[in-house]
C-alpha cells in the first residue's frame, strides 16, 4: 500500500549477484577498517555488523499497518515501519546507554529488554484502542489459526478486509522485534563507544571525564544513524505492511539482513574514520 | 516492478533543483567560512540558509523517490536521508576548509552503496532509487552541517567537541557545554527530519503543485532554522545569534505567507474562519 496509490514494488527471491556484490563491499569495508584501527577497529565493526543484522531480521517481527490499519482494514499497529523501528529501538537503545557502566552484559540486556517493553506497551495500547476504541475484534487474514493460541480468525474477519486489530501471535512478534532491535542498537552503541573512549584522549590529550560526553554523544548520534538506516533498509524489504512472524513476508528476511549488514559495515566503517584518520 | 505515478506536470525540472540546491547550500555554508577569515561569528547564519536550500532539493528528490509506489511511507525516505548524512556529515568535519566538498563526495559514495542495497539485493528495482537515495544522502549531510555550522560559527570537528563556559566569572574550555558534547547535534537531527520529511508527506495527493510544495519546503527549513538560531545563543556571541534569529524569522513568516497564497490558488473554497466571539457581559 503506498502513499501514492502505484503498486508496492519488491519481488521474492534473493538476487545472488548483487548479493554477492555487496559481501565484497562488506569485506572491503572490514579490509579498509583493518587497515586503518588495526584489530581494535576491525572486532568493533563486526559487532556493529552483527548488531545491524540483529536491526534488520528484528524488524520483521514487528506488526507493520500503515493507513490500512489506522482504518481497520489491515492488522498491526497503524504507522509505518520506520517511525515503529524508531520507536522500539531507540528505547531500547537509551536502556543500554543508561546501563553501558554497569558492564557489557547488562547493557545488552537492558537495551533488549527496553525495545521490547517499548513495543510490549505500545501493541497492549494497540489493541486497547482497536477493542474498545474502535469496537473491532483481532483477526489475521494472513492465517486461518493462531499458531500460538489456536483461535480461529476467519468468522471475526470483516468482509473485504485484510483483517483487523492486533492478534496474540503479532503481539508476540512485536516483542520479539522490539528485543532484537533494542539488543542491536546498543551492540553498535556500545562497539563505537569503547572505540571512541579509546581514542578521543589520545587524540585531544584530555583526560577520559572530560572527554566522555563527546565520546557518549558521538557513539549515540551514529548509533540512531546507523538504526534508521537499517531499519529503512529493512522497510523497503517489506514494501509497506507486514503481519508478523506467520506473514508470507517474513521469508524475505534473509535480503533485508544481507542489506544491513552490508550497511552497517560501511557506516560503521566511516564512524571508525572519524577518530582513526 | 512498480508503477510510476506522475505527481505534478511540468514546473522546474529535478535537475535544475537539483543543481541549484548543491551549488546554493555549498555557498551559503562557505560563507560562514569568512568568520575564520574577518575574526567575527556574524556570518555564522549563511549555515542555516544553507540548510533551507539542502531541505528545498531535498524536497523535491522525495517527491521524485516516492512517485514510484515505495510502500514505505514518504518519512521513510527523510529519516534515512538524515540517518546516513549524520554518518557523512561528521566523517567531513574532520577535513577542515573541505569539509563541504569532501562532504558531497562521502555521502555520494554512502548513497550510492545504500542504493543499490535498496534496488538490487532487496529487490526494489526501482530506477530512480540509487540517484535519488545518492541525493538524500548528500542532502541530509548538508542540512545537518548547515546547521551545525549556524549554530557554533564554524565546520570544523574542533570547533563541535569544544565549548567555552563561565566558571565564577572565568572563561574556561569545556568539551561539555559544546554542539557534540552537549548532544545539541541530536536535536538539529531531529529537527532536519522533521522538515525534510513534512513537506511533501504535506502536499501530496492529485492536486500537488510543485511551487506549492517548494514553497513548504521552504516554510519548514525556515522554521527549523528558528530553533537553531535560538540553540546559537549558547555557543555565538548575542550579536550574531539574533541577527540569525532576525533572518529566519524574516524568511519564515514571508514563505509562511507566500504558502497561504499559494494554498488559496490551489484550493476549491476557502473559508477565512473568524475566532468565536465571546458576547459582550458573559454567556
Amino acid at each position: 500500500m503506498s502513499a501514492l496509490g502505484g503498486a508496492a514494488a519488491g519481488g521474492e527471491g534473493i538476487n545472488p549477484t548483487a548479493s554477492v556484490i555487496g559481501i565484497v563491499i562488506l569485506l572491503v569495508a572490514l579490509g579498509i577498517t583493518f587497515f586503518i584501527a588495526s584489530t581494535g577497529g576491525a572486532v568493533a565493526l563486526i559487532g556493529i555488523i552483527l548488531g545491524g543484522a540483529l536491526i534488520g531480521f528484528g524488524v520483521h517481527f514487528v506488526p507493520v499497518g500503515g493507513a490500512p490499519a489506522a482504518m481497520g482494514q489491515a492488522p498491526g499497529i497503524a504507522t509505518g515501519v520506520a517511525m515503529l523501528a524508531a520507536g522500539a529501538g531507540l528505547a531500547g537503545l537509551f536502556g543500554g546507554a543508561w546501563a553501558a557502566e554497569l558492564g557489557f552484559a547488562v547493557a545488552l540486556g537492558a537495551g533488549a529488554v527496553g525495545g521490547g517493553l517499548m513495543m510490549a506497551i505500545t501493541c497492549m495500547m494497540v489493541n486497547v484502542i482497536y477493542v474498545f476504541g474502535m469496537g473491532i475484534p483481532s483477526a489475521s487474514g494472513k492465517v486461518d489459526k493462531d499458531p500460538i493460541t489456536g483461535d480461529t480468525f476467519p468468522e471475526y474477519k470483516s468482509q473485504g478486509t485484510e483483517g483487523h486489530g492486533l492478534p496474540f501471535i503479532s503481539y508476540v512478534g512485536g516483542v520479539i522485534g522490539g528485543t532484537l532491535g533494542g539488543l542491536g542498537g546498543t551492540l553498535i552503541y556500545l562497539e563505537l563507544l569503547a572505540v571512541y573512549e579509546a581514542a578521543l584522549p589520545v587524540i585531544y590529550n584530555a583526560p577520559l571525564e572530560e572527554i566522555l560526553p563527546v565520546a557518549v554523544s558521538l557513539a549515540g548520534i551514529f548509533a540512531v544513524g546507523m538504526f534508521l538506516v537499517n531499519a529503512v533498509l529493512t522497510a523497503y524489504n517489506i514494501t509497506g505492511t507486514i503481519e508478523g512472524p506467520h506473514d508470507p513476508k517474513f521469508k524475505r528476511f534473509p535480503r533485508a539482513i544481507i542489506a544491513a549488514a552490508v550497511a552497517s559495515s560501511v557506516c560503521g566503517m566511516l564512524a571508525i574514520m572519524v577518530v582513526a584518520l | 516492478m512498480s508503477v510510476k505515478v506522475e505527481v505534478s506536470e511540468g514546473g522546474v525540472p529535478h535537475d535544475r533543483i537539483m543543481a541549484i540546491g548543491i551549488v546554493g547550500s555549498l555557498v551559503a555554508i562557505y560563507l560562514t567560512y569568512l568568520n575564520v577569515l574577518t575574526g567575527t561569528q556574524i556570518f555564522s547564519f549563511f549555515g542555516g540558509i544553507g540548510a533551507v536550500f539542502a531541505i528545498w532539493w531535498g524536497t523535491d528528490s522525495i517527491k521524485t523517490l516516492c512517485s514510484y509506489g515505495i510502500g514505505t511511507g514518504v518519512p521513510s525516505a527523510g529519516m534515512i536521508s538524515l540517518g546516513s548524512g549524520v554518518i557523512a556529515m561528521l566523517l567531513a568535519t574532520k577535513l577542515g576548509v573541505a569539509a563541504p566538498i569532501g562532504l558531497v563526495i562521502i555521502a555520494a559514495v554512502l548513497g550510492v552503496i545504500l542504493g543499490f542495497l535498496s534496488d538490487k539485493v532487496l529487490n526494489m528495482n526501482i530506477p530512480v532509487m540509487i540517484r535519488q537515495l545518492t541525493e538524500l544522502t548528500i542532502v541530509g549531510a548538508l542540512i545537518l552541517l548547515g546547521f551545525a555550522s549556524m549554530a557554533t560559527g564554524s565546520f570544523a570537528f574542533i570547533d563541535m567537541i569544544t565549548g567555552t563556559t563561565t566558571f565564577f566569572g572565568i572563561e574556561i574550555a569545556t568539551y561539555t557545554y559544546s554542539l557534540i558534547g552537549g548532544s545539541v547535534i541530536a536535536v538539529i537531527f531531529m529537527l532536519g527530519g522533521i522538515a525534510i520529511q513534512h513537506p511533501f508527506n504535506a502536499c501530496l495527493g492529485p492536486n500537488e503543485s510543485q511551487d506549492r510544495t517548494q514553497m513548504c519546503a521552504a516554510e519548514c527549513g525556515f522554521l527549523s532554522m528558528i530553533a537553531v538560531a535560538v540553540m546559537s545563543f549558547a555557543f555565538l556571541s548575542v550579536s550574531a545569534a539574533i541577527l540569525g534569529l532576525l533572518v529566519a524569522f524574516i524568511g519564515w513568516i514571508y514563505t509562511y505567507n507566500e504558502y497561504i497564497k499559494l494554498s488559496k490558488r490551489d484550493a476549491y473554497d476557502w473559508l477565512d474562519a473568524k475566532p468565536i466571539r465571546e458576547p459582550k457581559g458573559g454567556a
